[in-house]
């Protein structure tokens, strides 16, 4: 899959994304929020780069800076070496990278028929014309597997299955060169989501695309992805590739969201429950706020005192990249 | 034996006259031994939720109806065991909550807003047991912790000002703090996070064994089932497919649909290797497949014969194993 360091697609250089809570009238700015913060990292052509994380991890914030559906607070995000800045309305880089939302019974429009929700991307980007729309559409729903005789439905006519295909026939009617995938089938079935996974698994082979899957699921992550990036607290924790995160990942963290997955061997709950699990008996403690310090200090196993002052900063570890001052070796 | 279920049907009506209508739990038997957990799996539309609801005679009235069948649970006090479906709804909410209560899978939503959580916990104490308030205030209190929530400092909060993870606890403090002895859990991890889902699975399990519970747990993930429960039922268009012991019934499957459930998930079948294509049950759960006499998977299934055409009977297996199924040799 990897062609080498010439052919990135993305690359993310110390992005953040701060949100200011008012804490009253005069000291507001006080109250800051790092959803997003410094994070960088690169994602080649034709990976499929994971990023994982719980609720609240900035996962979500990330695909919307890579959208550009919110502004950024500092850095940069360059697209195959180009600055990334959608304030230039550079309409052929909109093309380039699409996503597809999460919910798919809130992202499409519920009056507009599905050929109009389809084709629209594709007419306001002038890739083809409005009479040819119809036609058009049907090419797009035949890709993603579904029948012709849908254009003319409205969504509330479809299934949850079938609505997200639709989400990402619309996505791809531009021919997109990066797709950003928000969870895109934590809201469906099993059997749906497996038809959904295989449909995403055989788009990405056949039209060369590139994806950064974003989910919660780490057995998702082993199926499909090639590097994974976790994530906690706006942060950065590890990137490194599938199979060797699976076989021991290096951070305290990603150690603990591993061992969280319940496919791995069976009846081992209360085993979280009793061995002195710190995710357990810190409940009520979380993201470290205060400024300085590592973030995931709180819940950490190994900490140390150098963690409570000093930030620790994301270095690489062979095809590893680890942030922490005591990761685990490989051999643990 | 703390639940046993015989030959329960539900009816579902599909108009006004109530003369439509089909079966969304067919003949349905089960027993949940004290403190074991019973995992029900299957697609949802199932009815998987429905046969909760009816254990609580919950099932939504002038539309569904209990049609025969018993739901028998032992009471604590005395050695007789009480139907729920012969009770009378006057009596039905001296069960509730007292004998078997239930999670639901949304915390957002089964809470009440607009009052303190610790409130709504002593009602629940106080609806059942005479005494004094603040007797109520120091049990609620302690079932929070047990739950792991600080129990003085949340009493007094709103529901809006907890995670969902906490709310879900919340809701397993209330169901438990009148220590029932069956607990109706309804995919009560599907709106968490993977961590948080885990915290609760934990503390269900934790509830078990101290309190010698028996559950009822309803999901449609399969890896869930394998990690918490000691027996799976394979619920399919309002029929069991498939029962037996967890661990037999996800390593060695063996009604097609408990298969064809196995290999659509990742990970989870043994030949799994990453970025092979899944297995894809073909089209999908149809009204039509709950009146039909023959069996009620034949349109979807990949082993089907002509001798599917009949109704097909629970046949035994091996000891504790049924499956409804023809072909298996």
């Amino acid at each position: 899959m990897n062609n080498g360091k010439d052919s990135e697609v993305l690359s993310i250089n110390k992005l953040s994304k701060h949100y200011y809570g008012y804490g009253s009238l005069f000291n507001f700015k006080k109250n800051i929020i790092k959803a997003v913060d410094n994070v960088s990292f690169k994602v080649y052509k034709g990976d499929i780069f994971s990023i994982v994380g719980e609720t609240g991890c900035g996962k979500s914030t990330l695909s919307k800076l890579i959208l550009g559906l919110t502004s950024r607070s500092s850095g940069e995000i360059f697209y195959q070496g180009n600055i990334l800045n959608y304030n230039l309305r550079k309409s052929d880089l909109r093309k380039k990278i699409q996503i597809v939302f999460q919910d798919p019974y809130s992202s499409l429009n519920p009056k507009k028929k599905i050929y109009k929700i389809v084709s629209l991307p594709a007419i306001k980007n002038k890739t083809i014309k409005k009479k040819d729309a119809l036609q058009y559409s049907m090419q797009m729903l035949k890709k993603v597997g579904l029948d012709e005789n849908y254009v003319f439905k409205f969504p509330h006519e479809l299934s949850g299955g079938q609505r997200q295909r639709i989400s990402i026939a619309r996505s791809l009617s531009v021919n997109p060169e990066l797709l950003v995938l928000d969870e895109p089938v934590s809201a469906l079935d099993v059997s749906v989501s497996a038809q959904l996974l295989n449909l995403l698994l055989d788009l990405h082979e056949k039209n060369n695309l590139t994806y950064i899957f974003i989910t919660h699921d780490l057995r998702l992550v082993r199926h499909m992805a090639d590097k994974v990036c976790v994530m906690y607290g706006g942060k950065i924790m590890e990137i490194s590739p599938v199979d060797k995160f699976f076989n021991g990942p290096l951070h305290p963290y990603s150690r603990v969201l591993l061992e969280s997955i319940l496919a791995y061997g069976p009846k081992n709950i209360l085993q979280f429950a009793d061995a002195g699990n710190i995710s357990l008996n810190n409940i009520n403690t979380g993201i470290k706020k205060n400024s300085s310090g590592c973030v995931y200090y709180n819940l950490c196993s190994r900490r140390e005192v150098q963690c409570i002052n000093n930030e620790p900063e994301l270095k690489e570890n062979g095809d590893v990249q680890v942030n922490c001052f005591f990761p685990y070796y490989s051999s643990e | 034996m703390s639940l046993i279920i015989d030959d329960l049907t539900v009816k579902l009506y599909t108009d006004f006259k109530k003369k439509e209508f089909f079966n969304v739990a067919d003949s349905v038997s089960f027993t949940i031994q004290n403190g074991e957990i019973m995992a029900v799996v299957g697609e949802s539309g199932s009815g998987k939720s429905f046969l909760g609801l009816s254990l609580m005679r919950l099932n939504p009235p002038y539309i569904s109806e209990i049609s025969s069948g018993s739901i028998l649970i032992s009471d604590s006090g005395s050695s007789e065991k009480i139907d729920i479906v012969k009770l009378k709804e006057n009596q039905l909410s001296g069960v509730r909550g007292r004998l078997i209560s239930m999670i639901f899978q949304d915390p957002n939503v089964s809470l009440n807003p607009v009052i303190k959580i610790g409130d709504q916990i002593v009602e629940a104490i106080l609806a059942h047991k005479k005494m004094k308030k603040k007797d109520a205030c120091d049990i609620a209190i302690h079932y929070l912790e047990l739950m792991r929530i600080d129990g003085k400092a949340r009493f007094n909060s709103y529901p809006h000002e907890l995670s969902g993870g906490m709310r879900q606890r919340v809701m397993i403090a209330m169901a438990m703090v009148l220590e029932p002895a069956v607990l109706v859990a309804d995919e009560p991890t599907t709106a968490l996070d993977v961590k948080t889902s885990l915290q609760v699975l934990a503390l269900i399990e934790k509830m078990r064994f101290e309190k010698n519970v028996s559950v009822l747990f309803i999901t449609h993930d399969l890896s869930i089932a394998r990690n918490i429960s000691d027996k799976t039922i394979v619920f399919y268009a309002g029929q069991i497919m498939e029962y037996g012991l967890t661990e037999d019934i996800i390593t060695n499957p063996a009604h097609p649909y408990s298969i064809s459930l196995t290999k659509s998930v990742p990970g989870l079948s043994r030949d799994y290797a990453p970025r092979e294509r899944l297995f894809v049950i073909p089209g999908s759960l149809s009204q039509s497949d709950f009146k039909s006499g023959k069996c009620r998977f034949y349109n979807r299934c990949f082993k089907k014969t002509e001798r599917c055409l009949t109704e097909i009977p629970l046949l035994k297996l091996s000891s504790g194993r049924f499956a409804r199924c023809v072909n298996i040799q």
